[in-house]
């Protein structure tokens, strides 16, 4: 079942049965959110029937085009570096578009599309190239594909199971054990496909030790906290500024009301978690650069961001972001004079003086 | 004033057994089909196989059975208990243990050769103690907060049995935890301690039972249901939810101290979170706010990992990873069919 073994230094796993479940959930989830999409834009034109169909075959291909890239991990430059490419081009031309609406103030014309669409074609096209040409980049794309993948994996579980879940559920406490549930099926499958032992992950670049202030620290180390920054900011922006963030703030405040008055609660919280996911993904690979990576890993990591978020104030993006730094600084000055061991204690220790004497954290939620 | 979810007794009655079956009664399938399946492992594999796979049920069902008094019938939903089956653990191996650890040239700790029924009264109030302080903190929360903050429990209990070396040994753990002794007859056969275990298992159930039946108990279920509403009649709901807590910690204890006389070795990583976890599982697949229930939930955990071994595809050292698995994937489809368990009184 298992087919392990190093090569250039790092572990190479292969696993027919992994790469079938993704392929398969890609290919659900794609079907899904196309047709989530489509369906409502399209219903006068097409019947039912064609648009399933479209979008089925659509999943199709995003299922076998995952498996492809699942088989051959080592050509990732090659066969993911379009859609990379496609991406970086997409992104470059709304951004034009956005700056040039911003500029002419004229939201049609050539102006407005032609010339981002052209910009864009031609900056995808040469990061597709420049991707394409180095195999090295290939560690650095398996991150994006981890990240696609867990947020394909999230948005699975929700629409399968959340969605049913909530309809149901009678109490919150329900979904709390039935992630405990998942919690407990997906470490130990973890466990059982790629071994409990820690594991390194292949060098990425800054491994080596940075002279910084008196101490030596990792140059990956502020990639870390610049990925973390550049997230929370995005995050912010996201739902500060557009006008997803504002859906997703309403159906904070009140679900039922914004199905009133016509937000798509279905799909806002399918991309909530898409995104929550994908991040999660990306702390998982950003520490396991750090350190090793291994089945057990997120549990701890994951109770210490729900601490972070009770100490910062529920509800309060920022409350979150002091509240990890606040809850870092602690258990790092609790060891100067207690042993490292202690930061898992002191961290709970300090969620119990919050909870008891603080309960609406450092930012409370207006 | 507990719920009947599901079927009504009177209905049942009225149909019969067969009918009953019939009808799709989950409970009664349950029972039935958990009881073929021990009948049918202990003619397969034979008396050895039951006696071992009696003390671990016994062991976990004594865990259940406590936790359910706080999960099911208080309605808090702990996932700390495995705290007090760890100090109850530590309590016993501590106190018992004889082995020169000088010899093995690591961290080395007194011993005090005490007797196993001297040492497990000491376990048993030490977690409640314990208890007693942590329910006095914890009393003020409730629903999520409280999940939270018991997962916090588990967690600083977990690391002081690895970080207090002096005291537990922390990592290298406790070698030859000594075999309870009966009036000058230790108890070395398997047979003898399944005994034990089972009779430790019918005390803590039976005063469960006398717990849940009383006046006491039916306080718990008002509290569990409304708990401002049972303040306002008068009952000091603080009091009450602090002694079941006592209580319930001291049963934990009292099966910690039943498992490392069992396995005469324990360390840190019998009582890490996952397994708190895992007991939390059973509680609910057995079912909320009843005590066959927690049995039930038990025997199925315990008779899960021999199933998984029927699995061809599974390597035996994975058995009981893919158990947990199982256990996750019954869990999720219970709390979507079934939310209150098996055989529960009472949906989450």
């Amino acid at each position: 079942m298992r087919h392990q073994e190093v090569v250039g230094g790092h572990y190479e796993v292969q696993n027919p049965v992994v790469n079938i479940v993704f392929g398969l959930v890609v290919a659900g989830v794609v079907a899904w959110a196309l047709f989530e999409i489509l369906y409502p834009r399209l219903r006068g034109r097409f019947s039912r029937r064609s648009i399933q169909g479209a979008v089925g075959l659509a999943g199709i291909l995003a299922g076998l085009y995952t498996g492809l890239l699942l088989v051959y991990p080592d050509n990732l430059h090659l066969l993911f570096g379009p859609v990379a490419g496609l991406a970086v081009g997409v992104a470059v031309a709304l951004a034009l578009r956005e700056g040039l609406v911003r500029v002419t103030s004229s939201e049609d014309g050539p102006m407005a599309t032609l010339v981002p669409a052209i910009i864009g074609l031609a900056v995808g096209a040469g990061a597709a190239a420049y991707i394409a040409d180095r195999p090295e980049s290939g560690l650095y794309l398996s991150w994006a594909v981890s990240c696609l993948l867990a947020g394909c994996v999230g948005l699975g579980l929700y629409r399968g199971l959340y969605v049913t879940l909530r309809n149901r559920a009678r109490s919150p406490l329900i979904m709390l054990v039935a992630s405990m549930g998942i919690l407990l099926a997906i470490s130990a499958t973890i466990t059982i496909v790629f071994e409990s032992a820690p594991r390194p992950l292949p060098p990425a670049f800054g491994s080596g030790p940075i002279e910084f202030g008196g101490g030596n620290i990792k140059g990956f180390n502020f990639f870390t906290v610049g990925v973390s920054l550049a997230g929370f900011a995005g995050l912010l922006w996201l739902l500060q500024r557009t006008s997803f963030g504002r859906s997703v703030r309403a159906i904070g405040d009140d679900e039922d009301v914004s199905k009133v008055v016509g937000i798509n609660t279905t799909v806002v919280i399918a991309i909530v978690f898409f995104i929550g996911a994908a991040f999660a993904a990306m702390a998982g690979i950003l520490s396991g650069h750090d350190t090793a990576i291994q089945p057990r890993m997120g549990l701890l990591l994951l109770l210490k961001g729900w601490i972070a978020s009770v100490v910062g104030g529920i509800g309060n993006l920022y409350g979150a972001l002091l509240g990890g730094f606040a809850l870092g600084m602690v258990e790092q000055f609790g060891i100067w004079d207690l042993a490292g061991e202690w930061k898992d204690v002191i961290s709970f220790v300090v969620l119990i003086l919050f909870l008891s004497f603080w309960p609406k954290g450092v930012l409370p939620r207006k | 004033m507990t719920t009947r979810t599901g079927e009504s007794t009177e209905a049942g009655q009225r149909l019969g057994l067969v009918g009953r079956l019939k009808n799709g009664n989950i409970e009664l399938w349950a029972n039935l089909i958990v009881l073929a399946l021990v009948i049918g492992f202990v003619f397969w594999r034979g008396s050895g196989f039951a006696i071992t796979i009696g003390t671990v049920f016994a062991i976990w069902a004594i865990l259940t059975v406590s936790l359910n008094l706080v999960v099911g019938y208080t309605g808090l939903l702990s996932v700390g208990h495995i705290g007090f089956f760890g100090i109850g653990a530590y309590s016993v191996a501590i106190l018992t243990s004889t082995t020169d650890y000088s010899l093995l040239r690591t961290q080395s700790i007194p011993t005090h050769e005490w007797p196993f029924f001297a040492a497990l009264p000491v376990g048993i109030v030490l977690a409640g103690a314990v208890a007693l302080v942590v329910g006095v903190v914890f009393n003020r929360f409730r629903d999520d907060v409280f999940v939270l903050v018991s997962f916090g429990f588990a967690i600083i209990s977990f690391n002081l049995f690895l970080n207090a070396g002096a005291i537990t040994r922390g990592a290298f753990g406790i070698h030859e935890v000594a075999r309870p002794n009966i009036v000058g007859r230790t108890l070395d056969g398997e047979l003898e301690y399944l005994i034990m275990a089972l009779a430790c298992l019918a005390i803590v159930s039976l005063v469960a039972w006398a717990i849940v039946t009383s006046s006491f108990g039916r306080v718990l279920t008002a509290i569990r249901e409304d708990e401002q509403a049972a303040a306002v009649f008068g009952y000091r709901v603080t009091h009450y939810k602090l002694a079941i807590w006592v209580i319930s910690a001291m049963m934990a204890a009292m099966a910690g101290g039943l498992f490392s006389s069992w396995t005469s070795f324990i360390d840190p990583n019998s009582f890490i979170l996952l397994e708190s976890i895992l007991l939390v599982s059973i509680v609910i697949l057995g079912g909320l706010a009843t005590i066959w229930g927690s049995l039930l939930g038990a025997m199925t955990f315990v008779l899960l990992e021999e199933g998984m071994r029927f699995l061809p595809f599974i390597p035996d050292v994975y058995v009981g990873q893919a158990r947990q698995v199982a256990l996750g994937v019954l869990l999720v489809v219970l709390m979507l069919f079934r939310p209150q368990g098996l055989m529960g009184r009472y949906k989450l």
